[in-house]
């Protein structure tokens, strides 16, 4: 301000103090005369702006970035290479997994271990005291799980509870009111919810990985199974159940007041571990007691309701009804679990459901709360319940895609993440694979990605998603697909692989089998009988040009040498038959003749029976070959077989063949041996019919 | 049959309804109006049915003229029938009229059974009452007998002719009336009545699903064909998700305002609820960037761009 009035000043004295005026431009770098022409006109107020220039420099404001926004920025520009393994496998690389077996333990293995380490840490803590990050750093210093405070004391149960030590806080609460000192029902409720959460028992401490494997099994047996039966039979094992008279209930009574919040505690307890009709009964002395339930416990009761036993689907869709009406009449409001808990019972009753699941959508629309993508997963889930689409099934999941293209989800409901499997089972069964392609877009929208859920969930998803490509695009595509998503994404099933042979054979793209099966190899399907099988059949069907033929007895002698490994590892060698023929034929059509004829002895050995155009194929071989005793060969292996054929095979070789003497005479007691044993089995086979 | 029909007698200048087709269930039926004058469709039907079943029984009877005149013969030969029994079956039907005005309430189907079984029952106690052996054998009542007997005789026709006729009539309903009474009957008209009520109720169920269980597309067969008369089809059903009824049990106010609640500290609930939310999202990393944006947030790691000072004022 000062050099402002100081240059006004200047400025009208201008010829007398030039070098002045000078001076003052210094720090500015303009020319003095342009200030001039702008006079005292109206300078901008800005720090450091030019005085009485008609610019204006508008200095932004300082911009505070997030503490990861740089991260974020370098993790943008950084894409999924499908060349390379996952990033979480990327450790040593002789441990890399190939196959979903391997994948799925080598994530568990780095979880234990890093359970183990922390266990160590916090078991022994004195050892790990020295602290020599600076800031310092909290996750990393053992954690304390003991109590700290010793006497009877309320400050002792609040620590315990705090420290989720379920018997502890009971002994200590037991203590303090036998002698007598009242708890507040603060630390009461506390408590009531301790116990209620975990269902009177300590909570586990593996619970992280172990849990939600068993619970990825459950839904997973209840996704392809029976839903009820198959969640019943096996959540007994897992849930914990509500005992009567156990502590919760114990101190319940005990309690001299009990507020509202207590009351909901209780009932969401029960209803967690399964006590629905307490549950009611609870609600209906809340009700008694003029207290009012929150929403959570709403969303409780309206599960209970559901799940009672020996009632019918309209008297528990028109029970839940009245206690949505309650909810009304107690002024509470309903959220987004008030809903998805309504449209999960609701696919427990089957086709009942359906109306009412759209109305609970409609509803839950007007009333201004978003659905979330578990509110989708139940409305597909109901709809689509049974595989087959030939009851005419409905047009929901269009729609249903049709609104939520293109949107960003954030989690809201623990089940968000089943929607992406079930909406990909839908596609799967309707044959739809522009359908698949939406919701695969709507997976790479956004952050939606993380939506994908654990391992198990993924994988269906990709093979669902991989065999619909295989059925129904073109092949080319297909390939592209193939080489996008195998196995950066997903590890194959063998059946996966089937399904990708027979989009080969269907677009005549015979050729790339020899490539699929070094693929499969590596995926660890290498002792799979059926892909094994598959291939060679595709394989020797028809007869290729040379170069396609020779790769494929390569391929085949491969696929051999997989089963002579297999053999000195097992017993019981099992070699199927049709295997036999195959590879056989290979051998013979891409003119490896020596190693044919050696099929031939591993026919006998495991007693396995050639087929006729194969033995024909040998016949033709050997004349070829202009060799007798390998034509004597066949005719002795489909005599000892008993083969119907060995007539014909035995006047074949009396006719092309110049044999010698002993030959004609071998021959002729072969043909005596034949005729008797062709009468033999001929009288058999008449017998046995 | 005749004790029945004794009852008639005393509503007969109140009914409304034709007395050819008279009978336990037409008195009950006519009683039914009576006690409800503002009958509901549903249980018009009722009497409807009712009258549909008694057709069957009584054609055999309406295919005789001497039918409608034989009832207001029948009626002078009430005086020979007991006091008493004309006494109960007045009170029975009393009661019935009592019972089934209580058939408008509701329409649904177990106390629609369960009326008529206490009325069958009521007209088995009628029926038995009057006979001695309640098995299926064919003895008629003595008093049955009799009063055929003395219709038979005032009759200008050949009176052992028409007495046997009438017996045989006789002797049908009531095997009729045995058979249906066990068997079927009442099963059949009352899920008649419901079934036809169930579909008037949820005809909005039936006519929502019915156009898409009609487009039986199938999309294994021929994708490119299809596909566009599906979209065409989407569009003109376009109803299925978004438009029709909702339950109208919230209000849109009432659950956008924002009631002043007391916030208390999260409980175990929510803190528990909290972090089951947070797994739903986690995933492997995808590369080492986010592995270190997870260790920054978790503060193992030092946050970029570096801060010399960080930490220091705490």
């Amino acid at each position: 301000m000062a050099s402002l009035a100081s240059a006004r000043w200047l400025r009208v004295s201008r010829g007398l103090c030039v070098p002045l005026t000078a001076r003052w431009t210094g720090p500015c770098g303009r020319s003095p005369s342009s200030r001039f022409y702008s006079g005292s006109a109206a300078v901008p107020k800005v720090e450091g702006a030019d005085i009485a220039g008609t610019e204006e420099v508008v200095i932004p404001k300082k911009k505070t970035w997030d503490k990861v926004a740089v991260l974020q920025a370098l993790a943008s520009t950084v894409h999924r290479d499908t060349t390379a393994a996952p990033y979480a496998f990327q450790d040593d690389p002789y441990l890399i997994p190939t196959s979903s077996v391997e994948s799925h333990s080598f994530l568990l293995a780095k979880k234990s271990g890093e359970n183990a380490a922390k266990f160590i840490i916090n078991s022994y803590p004195k050892y790990f005291q020295k602290d020599i990050a600076e800031p310092h750093i909290p996750c990393l210093m053992p954690e304390y799980f003991e109590p700290q405070i010793e006497e009877i004391s309320e400050a002792a149960l609040q620590e315990r509870i705090k420290l989720k030590k379920v018997k502890a806080s009971v002994d200590i609460f037991d203590q303090l009111l036998q002698a007598g000192t009242t708890v507040s029902l603060e630390t009461t409720n506390s408590l009531l919810d301790l116990l209620c959460y975990y269902g009177n028992q300590e909570p586990s401490t593996n619970y992280n990985f172990q849990q939600q494997e068993q619970s990825e099994e459950l839904e997973e047996a209840a996704e392809e199974g029976d839903h009820v039966k198959s969640k019943k039979a096996a959540g007994h094992q897992l849930r914990v159940i509500w005992r009567a008279k156990n502590h919760a209930e114990r101190i319940f009574a005990l309690m001299p007041e009990k507020n509202a919040h207590s009351y909901c505690t209780m009932i969401r307890g029960m209803v967690k571990h399964r006590a629905h009709t307490q549950a009611l009964s609870l609600y209906t002395e809340l009700l008694n007691n003029r207290l009012r339930a929150d929403v959570h416990t709403f969303n409780s009761l309206i599960e209970a309701t559901a799940l009672v036993v020996n009632e019918k689907f309209e008297e528990k869709w028109n029970n839940i009804l009245d206690l949505l009406k309650q909810m009304v009449a107690q002024n509470v409001k309903p959220n987004l679990q008030t809903f998805n808990t309504i449209l999960k019972c609701l696919r427990r009753f089957y086709a009942f459901g359906k109306l009412p699941a759209l109305q609970t959508f409609r509803e839950m629309k007007a009333v201004g709360i978003e659905p979330s993508l578990a509110t989708y997963h139940y409305i597909i889930q109901l709809f689509y319940q049974h595989e087959s689409p030939s009851k005419g099934s409905s047009l929901i999941i269009y729609d249903i895609m049709d609104e939520i293209m293109g949107k960003k989800f954030s989690p809201q409901d623990p089940d968000d993440d089943m929607f992406f499997q079930s909406a990909m089972r839908v596609c799967s069964s309707l044959r739809d694979l522009e359908l698949a392609y939406q919701v695969h877009g709507l997976l790479n929208t956004g952050d939606n990605r993380k939506f994908i859920g654990p391992d198990p969930r993924r994988n269906f998803y990709y093979s669902k998603f991989f065999s619909l490509l295989c059925l129904m695009e073109q092949i080319d595509v297909t390939l592209k697909w193939y080489k996008d998503l195998i196995p950066s994404v997903f590890f194959p099933h063998s059946q996966t692989l089937i399904d990708l042979l027979q989009a080969l054979d269907v677009a005549n793209r015979l050729e790339m089998i020899p490539q699929i099966w070094k693929d499969s190899k590596e995926y660890g399907h290498t002792y799979r009988s059926d892909l094994k099988e598959e291939i060679l059949m595709l394989m020797a069907r028809d007869q290729h040009p040379p170069e396609l033929q020779a790769a494929f007895a390569d391929c085949a002698a491969d696929i051999k040498s997989t089963y002579e490994s297999q053999d000195a590892r097992q017993t019981a060698p099992e070699w199927p038959a049709s295997s036999l023929n195959y590879i056989a034929i290979l051998f013979l059509r891409a003119g490896r003749t020596q190693e044919a004829w050696k099929m031939l002895g591993l026919f006998r050995k495991h007693n396995k029976i050639p087929r006729n155009e194969l033995l024909n194929e040998f016949m033709d071989s050997a004349k070829a070959s202009s060799s007798p005793a390998q034509a004597i060969e066949v005719v002795n292996l489909a005599n000892s077989f008993s083969l119907p054929i060995c007539e014909g095979l035995t006047q074949r070789l009396i006719a092309d063949f110049s044999l010698s003497q002993e030959q004609k005479e071998a021959l002729g007691d072969l043909t005596t041996m034949t005729s008797d044993s062709d009468s033999d089995s001929d009288s058999n086979i008449s017998e046995g019919k | 049959m005749f004790p029945r029909v004794s009852a008639v007698l005393p509503f007969r200048p109140l009914s409304r309804l034709p007395l050819c087709s008279a009978g336990p269930e037409a008195a009950a039926a006519t009683v039914v109006p009576l006690a409800s004058p503002h009958g509901t469709v549903r249980t018009k039907s009722n009497i409807q049915r009712y009258f549909g079943t008694n057709s069957v029984i009584y054609s055999k009877k309406g295919d005789k003229s001497v039918a409608n005149c034989e009832i207001s013969k029948e009626t002078e030969n009430q005086q020979s029938i007991k006091e008493n029994k004309k006494k109960d079956l007045v009170n029975i039907i009393k009661g019935m009229k009592v019972e089934l005005s209580t058939v408008n309430v509701q329409t649904t189907k177990p106390p629609n059974r369960g009326q008529l079984r206490s009325l069958e029952a009521a007209i088995g106690r009628l029926q038995k009452s009057p006979k001695d052996a309640p098995q299926k054998s064919k003895s008629l009542s003595p008093e049955l007998v009799a009063a055929a007997a003395a219709v038979a005789d005032s009759f200008p026709f050949d009176k052992q002719t028409t007495k046997s006729e009438l017996l045989r009539q006789l002797r049908q309903h009531e095997e009729d009336w045995k058979a249906q009474k066990d068997g079927e009957k009442p099963k059949i008209s009352f899920s008649n009545i419901i079934s036809d009520m169930k579909v008037a109720r949820s005809s909005t169920v039936r006519a929502s699903t019915r156009p898409v269980h009609q487009i039986q597309f199938d999309e294994g067969a021929d994708d490119f064909v299809d596909r566009e008369k599906t979209a065409d089809l989407r569009k003109s059903f376009r109803k299925n998700i978004y438009k029709g009824k909702r339950l109208n049990i919230f209000e849109l106010k009432a659950v956008t305002e924002e009631a002043p609640e007391t916030e208390a500290a999260p409980s175990l609930w929510d803190v528990e609820f909290a972090k089951q939310l947070a797994a739903v999202t986690e995933q492997p990393f995808e590369n080492g960037f986010e592995e270190m944006i997870q260790w920054t947030k978790e503060g193992k790691l030092w946050e970029f761009p570096i801060n010399n000072e960080a930490g220091f004022k705490a």
